[in-house]
């Protein structure tokens, strides 16, 4: 409805995707702010959050080692904004510029987000098999 | 200075790297990084994790499209629980695929090369350290193996360009290619003779092997060793101790070899003789009824008359034969037409597999009679009930074949079945690779230097007819089924693409073009990935200079993760 909605707004001379995640961007924030619900922690604190460097031969293993319905699993349970970043870049394959627009963030702060969603997915990932590792004793 | 070029001692950041991956560094950033990891250990292996876990990414969200059907994951998941069992039987198979190769073509092979005279050794043994192929060689300077040893000298650095940056690398290569020219020059025990016209006249005497090269090259003299002999026209009046061996157009020995003659040409007549063996491939052998052999014969010809006298046994394959001489030993001949005149005499057992039965003189002398085999050339239709079961066991065979390689290399498996979605590039190398590297190996193999690689190059290329079939297979059950990444469904595809490979190149006429095409096409799509594994830049997918939209530089308070 809320996309029927907006249409009339549509630039036709701009990237269509980069628009329509906009919009969808746009309403999950409106509903995330209305609810209150969880504290925005992709919006505010994520970019004061000091990353440790990964061990390469540990990131390996780590990646190695899953599947891909354990990524799905794990990219689930991403905030909405890191999820939204690597759904747009490595699923859509939208670029710096159109993601930067959708997430409306600076372009030369793109990286950053993904690396940071990188993160988060890992930790997931870690955390998910540890408690399979729980689950089956 | 630059973020990345303050890193030469230290590592770069995991920042950087990831926006190397992603094509979002400046020109020369990315150079920097592609530098950097080609001497960092470390960071050249997070650079490989950082594209696998993009890969990761778009493979696992991709694949939420197609979810594997329940019965299907139920199966797969049966089929991981028994991994074991279906080794063992995989396996088993081969062990038996193996020993079927053997009992079914090598050991008859074999078994008629010590028919033919060649027995107490095996083939390979006798050719390689036994013959007169070995001899000599050490010590041969030539312009073939000056070309064989720079395209090897070549092909290492090529391959391993990207570890020359090291000092040590470079030096062990130069000091390698240093030793195997001392080796070859150190040795003089020949003596070596290239001119338009090459002649030992009739008093002269050398006492070594000689390497002959010329357009016309005649031997009166004696050559107390080995004779090589490389030209048009070469013509051995004379006498050789040792043995000749020769590829020229037209070979003529009218004098005395106490060796074997071996090599190839487009004619050979002997109106002299060998005292030993002949192995010679040619389109007109000819033993003079002057002349005489004095162990066996194996020769392939187009055209082969034995009026002389040829002591042992007789292997040939040839178009029209034509025996007037005695033959000591058995004869098997394979060939289009044969006619034994009455003057002809075989001692041993004859064998002759032909078109037509072959003509055999009342008069001629012959121990047995003569066994006669028809070449016979059925249609599919007449093959009956047992040629579409063996084309069923050859089917299963591939599937058998493409499962062991898929779950060997799954990764390399998979990176050549995309290639083939690029036609063009891969037909084009499957064009150069396809018919390149089998002559590359020969020319190899004929020289001292290269003979393991030149083999171990032909059976690779042997073995890529087959691999270059399951991955064209590949790619088609992915046309047909959708794309996957993970390895069962793979093998699923692969399984549909195969079989269906399978029927087409069954249609008569058809058949045949289909399968060279898929040859090519899969060959190159296999040297492509080869190529793309060559490159210096570490990881597959990333060009060494970034494609992509350069940004705007990079905020120095963005750098995470640094170490």
């Amino acid at each position: 409805m809320k996309l029927r909605d907006k249409l009339a707004q549509y630039d036709p001379s701009r990237s269509f995707s980069a628009w329509l995640y906009k919009v969808a961007a746009n309403h999950c924030w409106d509903m995330l702010r209305r609810r209150k619900a969880r504290h925005d922690k992709d919006m505010d604190d994520v970019d004061e959050l000091p990353l440790e460097a990964p061990e390469p031969n540990q990131l390996e293993r780590l990646i190695e080692e899953r599947t891909s319905e354990e990524v799905r699993k794990a990219l689930s349970k991403l905030g909405v904004r890191a999820r939204m970043a690597l759904v747009m870049r490595y699923y859509s394959e939208m670029s710096y510029d159109e993601i930067a627009d959708s997430l409306g963030v600076r372009r030369p702060f793109v990286g950053v987000v993904l690396l940071r969603a990188r993160h988060e997915l890992r930790q997931a990932l870690l955390e998910n098999s540890a408690l399979a590792v729980g689950g089956a004793r | 200075m630059s973020d990345v070029e303050k890193t030469t001692n230290k590592h770069v950041d995991e920042f950087t790297l990831l926006m190397y991956v992603e094509r979002q560094l400046e020109r020369e950033a990315a150079q920097e990084v592609s530098l950097h990891t080609q001497t960092c250990a470390r960071c050249l292996t997070l650079l490989r994790a950082l594209d696998r876990e993009s890969r990761l990414l778009t493979r696992s969200m991709l694949e939420q499209d197609e979810p594997l059907p329940a019965r299907l994951a139920e199966f797969h998941a049966r089929i991981k629980r028994s991994m074991q069992w279906i080794w063992g039987v995989v396996f088993g198979l081969a062990a038996l695929g193996v020993y079927t190769l053997y009992t079914g073509y090598i050991e008859p092979w074999e078994q008629q090369f010590e028919q033919a005279g060649f027995g107490g050794t095996n083939l390979v043994s006798l050719l390689v350290f036994q013959g007169a192929f070995w001899k000599g060689w050490q010590s041969m300077f030539s312009l073939v193996e000056f070309v064989a040893l720079a395209s090897l000298a070549g092909f290492g650095l090529f391959a391993f360009r990207k570890y020359l940056r090291r000092g040590t690398a470079l030096a062990v290569v130069f000091a390698s290619v240093g030793l195997m020219l001392m080796a070859s020059t150190s040795a003089s025990a020949s003596e070596t003779r290239k001119a338009e016209s090459v002649q030992v006249k009739k008093d002269e005497v050398i006492k070594s092997d000689l390497f002959a090269m010329g357009n016309h090259i005649k031997m009166e003299g004696t050559v107390d060793g080995d004779l090589y002999a490389f030209g048009e026209q070469v013509e051995i009046p004379g006498h050789v101790t040792g043995d000749v061996i020769c590829f020229c157009q037209s070979l003529r020995l009218s004098g005395q070899v106490d060796g074997n003659i071996r090599g190839a040409s487009n004619n050979i007549t002997i109106t002299g003789n060998v005292t030993r063996s002949v192995t010679y491939f040619s389109e007109l052998f000819t033993l003079d009824s002057n002349g005489s052999i004095g162990h066996s014969l194996t020769t392939f010809s187009k055209s082969l008359t034995l009026d002389g006298k040829l002591d042992r046994d007789l292997l040939a394959f040839f178009e029209t034969g034509s025996f007037s001489g005695p033959i000591g030993g058995e004869m098997r001949a394979k060939g289009d037409s044969l006619n034994i005149s009455s003057s002809a005499s075989i001692g041993g057992k004859a064998y002759f597999e032909g078109h037509k039965p072959a003509y055999v003189s009342a008069e001629a002398k012959l121990a047995s009679p003569l066994e006669f085999k028809k070449i016979e050339h059925k249609s599919q239709m007449e093959r009956g009930g047992g040629y579409y079961f063996w084309r069923v066991i050859w089917a299963s065979a591939y599937l058998l074949f493409g499962l062991v390689l898929l779950a060997l290399l799954p990764q390399f498996s998979k990176e050549a079945a995309a290639n083939v979605d690029n036609a063009g590039a891969s037909l084009g190398l499957g064009v150069l690779v396809g018919f390149a590297l089998p002559i590359a190996a020969i020319i190899a193999c004929f020289t001292v230097v290269g003979l393991f690689v030149g083999v171990s190059a032909f059976f690779l290329w042997y073995a890529s007819l087959y691999f270059a079939q399951i991955i064209v297979g590949t790619a088609v059950g992915q046309w047909i089924l959708g794309r996957t990444n993970e390895t069962w469904p793979l093998i699923g595809r692969m399984a549909v693409g195969v079989l269906l490979l399978r029927v087409s190149m069954a249609i008569p006429y058809l058949g045949v073009w289909i399968k060279i095409g898929v040859i090519i096409l899969g060959i190159g799509a296999i040297s492509l990935a080869i190529y793309r594994r060559l490159q210096p830049v570490v990881a597959p997918n990333i060009p060494s200079m970034p494609t992509g939209p350069v940004g705007t530089p990079l905020p120095s308070n963005t750098t995470v993760g640094g170490v």
